[in-house]
């Protein structure tokens, strides 16, 4: 097994409660099988998704990130969803600025219907993670 | 060309009439040619006033600076306080006030005009001297006059002046209560985000080595947080040795001061630094260009500023510091904001 | 700050986690955790055995904090917090880690799937560790309610409320109750006459014991929350006491001044003292004040003079009321989009060009012509008439980008009524296409074009304009492929609905948002569609969206039935992880205030105060306070930053 193989990255997944978590429920419920990369994180809206989490999430060992809210309209807090698109695009330009590969931060709408969705979104997301392999440029240099 | 004498009278005038406590403006420093910020409070003092290429400062700062006094002596004036504000001072003041920090009638600004000039970079002047000693340096059209132990010299303003101010096209105080000077709002000396676009022009690997090799020359030493006016939070959140006190800070508060980052002025800590104050600025940042000038290590911050400023103008048609009254770039939204980038 | 103690109950739920997930090493690993002092796993946690398990840990253990490795939270976490508070601890110290629906259902490896378990294990006992112990906040409740609008959608929702035993307060602008369907003659697809319907429910409204009406009042300011709000009414003087006043009419015969009568939609004049209708609720006259020449017995003074049963007043000043109440229904209804925006059709000046109220008017037997179809430029019998569908609205370009709704429908009625008044005459509708979702409207439409004999013309008109008496009427048939031209003796236009002005003003007033359109916008799509975002705020009728009279009852009566349920508890229970502000922390930016959707957070001597009946815990203020001066209770900034950590070991 070459190393390239054995990488998994590691992903910290911020859901929201409402539509994203659910989603994932709904994955489980339909028994659909997905990679065990990401780590669900559940918030209450992807609007309470604060750019220190994602850089945290990054200078903690992430890999990826990613944050799943309600489509456009659907939001049960009318308009967090809203918000977090504004932020989470600057912070994803500011990223791509400094040079970390702009594939590593993702961002879905995962309605709770969306089951089999969420499951894509992880498996697409892992794969195109692994070559970009580990990321260690915001990753915390404790030596 | 502004005669300082009108912006002295003013500040005289003000003084002796009480409508103010006291004028924040610039003063000759003690370095060489070089102005100093200077608070004065007696209008015989309005004759140290100055004005030309070397008012660095932003002035905005020392207006935080005196709330916080105000603050700590639990004190309320009842005069305002009056600065001496260039276009991007004003813009700044514009985002304080946007931003609650005082209100408009706490302030009384002397807006004084960029025109065709701004501020110089010393490099480049010391460059175009070969060695002569300037003793002062004021633009006038779009000429630097310096005077030297030889006489007067005239450069080309635009080989002289800071990329900032070759950049500005508002280089006239919109908000002001008085203003000196031509208004030459629009003046394009040099396209906008002309260092940005060039550097956003390489590739993702040239441009994570270009910031790898600035964030590892990071010490650390706060000044570009220091000189900001807009970092004006008591605590900084990813660095807590400032937490505040207050009375009714619970124990708990002082158990939950979270360590974002690390300390230690390495890369990751760094680099995770600098994205945080980029991401706190966008929408706030007006483009003084103080703490790329300030950075000891030379690390061009204005990069990542201009770049959150760039995205905020084209994606969301937001302006920072055009309106007091308007609300903030990342606690609003438009529907066709975009959105192609989410699954 | 003490350390938590911390129970961790892993369920193998049967095998369904326990096959991918090695149950007894993620209880192992818990117990490794700093907080944790009890760990154990169980078959079926959620069984009866299961939760007595928890309940006995808990008293056993001392302990303060629960986490239940489990399945979904949409399943059991209700549940297991209503377990843990018969245990004697706030419900809200437990946390759900779900390791069955996001880890063992969906992952085979064991390993793999154990290590997640894990992770997401320590996750939840990260944040259980800094849970605060919670209760819910109760709030009393004000047991009235105010409607705003006095339409069929106020109607109804203020005579279910009042049946119900609530005290009502219906406020109307205008100086009669009904709206605009007292103005319309029948009604689809039955064809029953709208005031037949409608009268009776305005009498009883104006008698019932519970119902407060208040006709040409508007609201003006209102605070407070749910449960307790404070409306500032105004009453606009009528000059005339309804008391008093017996509909004589002798007021009106003596009035000098003719001003056109906007109840008849200017189809013919009023006096400056004017009824609007003769089924006006409350029965009674009102002194325009714009159009009278003077309240001055010296400037004029004959009304006063004339009546015999002394019930005019010259001396009513505008008065403000304050009414307290606990929720708010909103029913301001719809105006016509204004002919006056549509280019092609002329403006609205081209004479014999009605938009839909006015050709209702027409048909109405207590309208300008007596129930007579007769062209209001020369009172003769229009013999060809052409009905426009589809004006001002799917029109995203020029006017409004939604379908009107009722539109097709009242269209086909109109063209049925006139077949019916005038049986020789033709009828020509021109439509995009027939939208007939509805009971019995489908027929209706067919009915109209079979047996009435309407002629339906699929296209749209480009132009019309006067020419030799008539209307020239120029458009094009889609299906023939022809240009059509009709020389009309009348057109109707069938215009969108668009939010009434009075609904943007009470879009104001309450602070309740409004979609693209204007319309008053819905707490969620699907599933709170007649609440509004703030909470005891509900919405009923056209103020919403466009909908027809079936509708507009309907969601009445959901409001009602709302605001029924909403006010027949003695307190309101509202979750407690509600917004927190640091003051140390906070310099008052405003930032957090302009985020919030519930407009729960105030500045008070310059720092944010979060009103916790208002705010829902949605976290914007979070995720846009620059300085983590405001966070959500139990699920704070520490909270996500020490689960990131435990995701990332």
């Amino acid at each position: 097994m070459s190393e390239e193989q054995a990488y998994e990255p590691k992903i910290v997944a911020f859901l929201c409660k409402w539509c994203s978590s659910a989603g994932s429920d709904l994955a489980g419920v339909s028994r659909i099988q997905y990679p065990a990369n990401a780590t669900p994180i559940t918030v209450p809206c992807s609007g309470s998704i604060s750019p220190l989490y994602i850089l945290s999430a990054f200078n903690k060992g992430a890999d990826g990130v990613l944050l799943s809210g309600c489509h456009i309209g659907d939001c049960h807090y009318i308009e967090g969803n809203y918000l977090a698109r504004r932020k989470i695009y600057l912070i994803k330009e500011l990223l791509e600025m400094v040079g970390v590969e702009p594939d590593r931060l993702r961002m879905s709408w995962v309605s709770a219907a969306e089951g089999a969705k969420y499951a894509q979104v992880v498996k697409d997301f892992v794969a195109d993670l692994k070559p970009l392999g580990p990321q260690d440029k915001l990753k915390a240099d404790r030596t | 060309m502004i005669d300082v004498q009108s912006i002295r009278d003013a500040a005289r005038d003000l003084l002796t009439r009480g409508e103010v406590r006291a004028v924040i403006g610039y003063r000759r420093g003690s370095r060489g040619m070089l102005a100093e910020p200077v608070t004065i409070t007696d209008p015989e003092q309005a004759d140290e006033l100055v004005w030309d290429a070397t008012c660095f400062h932003n002035l905005a700062l020392y207006l935080v600076e005196d709330r916080k006094a105000l603050a700590h002596a639990q004190r309320t004036p009842t005069l305002p306080i009056a600065i001496i504000a260039k276009g991007c001072d004003a813009r700044a003041i514009v985002v304080l006030m946007q931003e609650h920090y005082f209100k408009r009638d706490e302030v009384y600004i002397i807006g004084v005009s960029c025109e065709g000039g701004g501020v110089l970079v010393e490099y480049k002047l010391a460059r175009l001297l070969n060695g002569a000693q300037a003793l002062s340096a004021v633009f006038d059209g779009d000429e630097l006059v310096v005077t030297t132990a030889a006489g007067e010299v005239r450069l080309p303003a635009s080989e002289v002046m800071a990329d900032r101010c070759l950049e500005c096209r508002e280089p006239f105080p919109k908000e002001h209560n008085v203003a000196f000077g031509e208004d030459k709002t629009g003046r394009q000396l040099a396209a906008p985000f002309t260092a940005l676009g060039r550097f956003e022009a390489l590739s993702a690997v040239d441009r994570w080595a270009f910031w790898r090799r600035q964030f590892e020359r990071c010490i650390r030493c706060f000044a570009c947080r220091s000189v900001c006016p807009m970092c004006y939070c008591d605590e900084c959140v990813v660095d807590s040795i400032t937490f505040p006190v207050a009375p009714d800070t619970t124990a708990e508060e002082k158990a939950n001061r979270i360590r974002w980052i690390e300390r230690s002025a390495v890369r990751s800590e760094n680099i995770t630094y600098h994205m945080t104050r980029a991401m706190h600025l966008a929408g706030r940042c007006i483009d003084c260009g103080e703490c790329e000038r300030v950075c000891p290590v030379n690390i061009p911050l204005r990069l990542l500023n201009n770049k959150m400023e760039l995205e905020a103008r084209e994606r969301f048609g937001y302006e920072p510091g055009a309106s007091i009254g308007g609300p903030s770039l990342v606690a609003s939204f438009r529907d066709d904001d975009p959105g192609q980038f989410i699954r | 700050m003490t350390k938590k103690r911390t129970g961790v109950f892993v369920c193998h739920c049967g095998n369904n986690i326990a096959a991918t997930v090695d149950v007894a090493r993620v209880v192992k690993e818990m117990s490794a955790e700093e907080t944790v002092v009890y760990s154990q796993d169980y078959v079926y946690m959620c069984s009866d055995p299961g939760q007595n398990a928890v309940i006995q840990a808990i008293k056993d253990n001392q302990l303060d904090s629960v986490v239940v490795s489990c399945c979904s939270p949409s399943l059991h976490e209700k549940t297991f917090r209503d377990n843990t508070t018969r245990a004697g601890i706030s419900g809200f110290t437990c946390e759900i880690a779900n390791i069955r629906e996001q880890c063992a259902w969906v992952h085979k490896d064991r390993d793999v799937g154990t290590e997640k378990a894990i992770k997401i294990s320590r996750s939840a006992v990260r944040r259980a560790g800094r849970n605060q112990s919670l209760e819910p906040i109760a709030v009393p409740v004000t047991r009235r309610v105010m409607v705003i609008g006095g339409g069929i959608a106020g109607i109804q929702a203020s005579l279910d409320m009042a049946n119900a035993g609530l005290e009502v307060i219906l406020v109307e602008r205008q100086a009669t109750l009904g709206g605009h369907m007292l103005q319309l003659s029948e009604t689809f697809p039955t064809l029953d006459c709208s005031q037949c319907i409608l009268s009776p429910k305005m009498v009883e409204v104006s008698r019932h014991p519970k119902i407060k009406v208040m006709t040409y009042c508007e609201v003006q300011e209102v605070s407070g929350s749910v449960g307790n709000f404070k409306a500032k009414i105004l009453k606009k003087p009528t000059f005339v006491d309804p008391e008093k006043c017996n509909i004589c009419d002798d007021c009106t015969q003596v009035c000098p001044v003719v001003v056109p009568n906007e109840y008849e939609l200017g189809l013919t004049a009023r006096r400056a003292i004017y009824i609007p209708y003769a089924q006006a609720i409350p029965a009674s006259y009102t002194l325009d004040e714009e159009a009278c020449l003077g309240l001055n017995p010296i400037r004029c003074g004959k009304c006063k003079d004339a009546c015999e049963a002394d019930a005019i007043n010259y001396d009513m000043r505008p008065e403000t009321v304050v009414e307290e109440v606990g929720a708010i229904v909103v029913a301001t209804g719809f105006d016509l989009y204004p002919q006056e925006n549509i280019a092609e059709y002329g403006y609205g000046k081209v004479e014999d060009v009605l938009d839909g109220l006015q050709f209702e008017r027409l048909c109405s037997a207590s309208g300008a012509t007596s129930g007579h179809v007769l062209r209001p430029s020369d009172h003769k019998v229009p013999k060809d008439v052409v009905f426009i569908q589809c004006v001002g609205s799917r029109d995203p370009a020029q006017h409004c980008a939604y379908c009107s709704k009722i539109c097709c429908m009242y269209t086909a009625k109109h063209a049925t009524l006139y077949k019916h008044h005038v049986p020789d005459g033709r009828a020509y509708v021109f439509y995009i296409d027939i939208r007939s979702g509805g009971k019995g409207y489908e027929e209706f439409v067919q009915r109209t074009m079979e047996e009435d004999g309407a002629i339906y013309l699929r296209g749209r008109v480009s132009k019309l304009y006067r020419h030799n008496g008539k209307v020239k009427v120029l458009g094009t048939d889609t299906l023939t492929g022809q240009n059509v031209e009709i020389d009309a003796d009348m057109v109707v236009l069938a215009l969108a609905m668009q939010p009434s002005k009075g609904t943007a003003q009470a879009a104001k007033v309450l602070k309740i948002g409004r979609d693209k359109d204007g319309f008053l916008a819905e707490a969620h799509p699907k599933l709170r569609p007649v609440e509004s975002v703030t909470a005891g705020i509900f919405l009923a009728g056209a103020a919403q969206g466009p909908k027809d009279i079936p509708e507009t009852v309907a969601q009445a009566g959901a409001a009602a039935a709302k605001v029924i349920a909403l006010l027949s508890q003695a307190t309101l229970s509202h979750a407690p992880t509600v917004a927190r502000v640091r003051r140390s922390h906070c310099t008052g930016c405003e930032m957090c205030v302009t985020a919030c959707p519930y407009h729960a957070i105030r500045l008070e001597n310059g720092k944010a105060v979060v009103n916790e009946v208002l705010c829902e815990g949605c976290g914007s203020c979070t995720a846009t306070c620059l300085r983590a001066a405001i966070e959500v209770k139990n699920a704070t900034q520490m909270q996500v930053f020490e689960m990131i950590e435990a995701c990332l070991a």
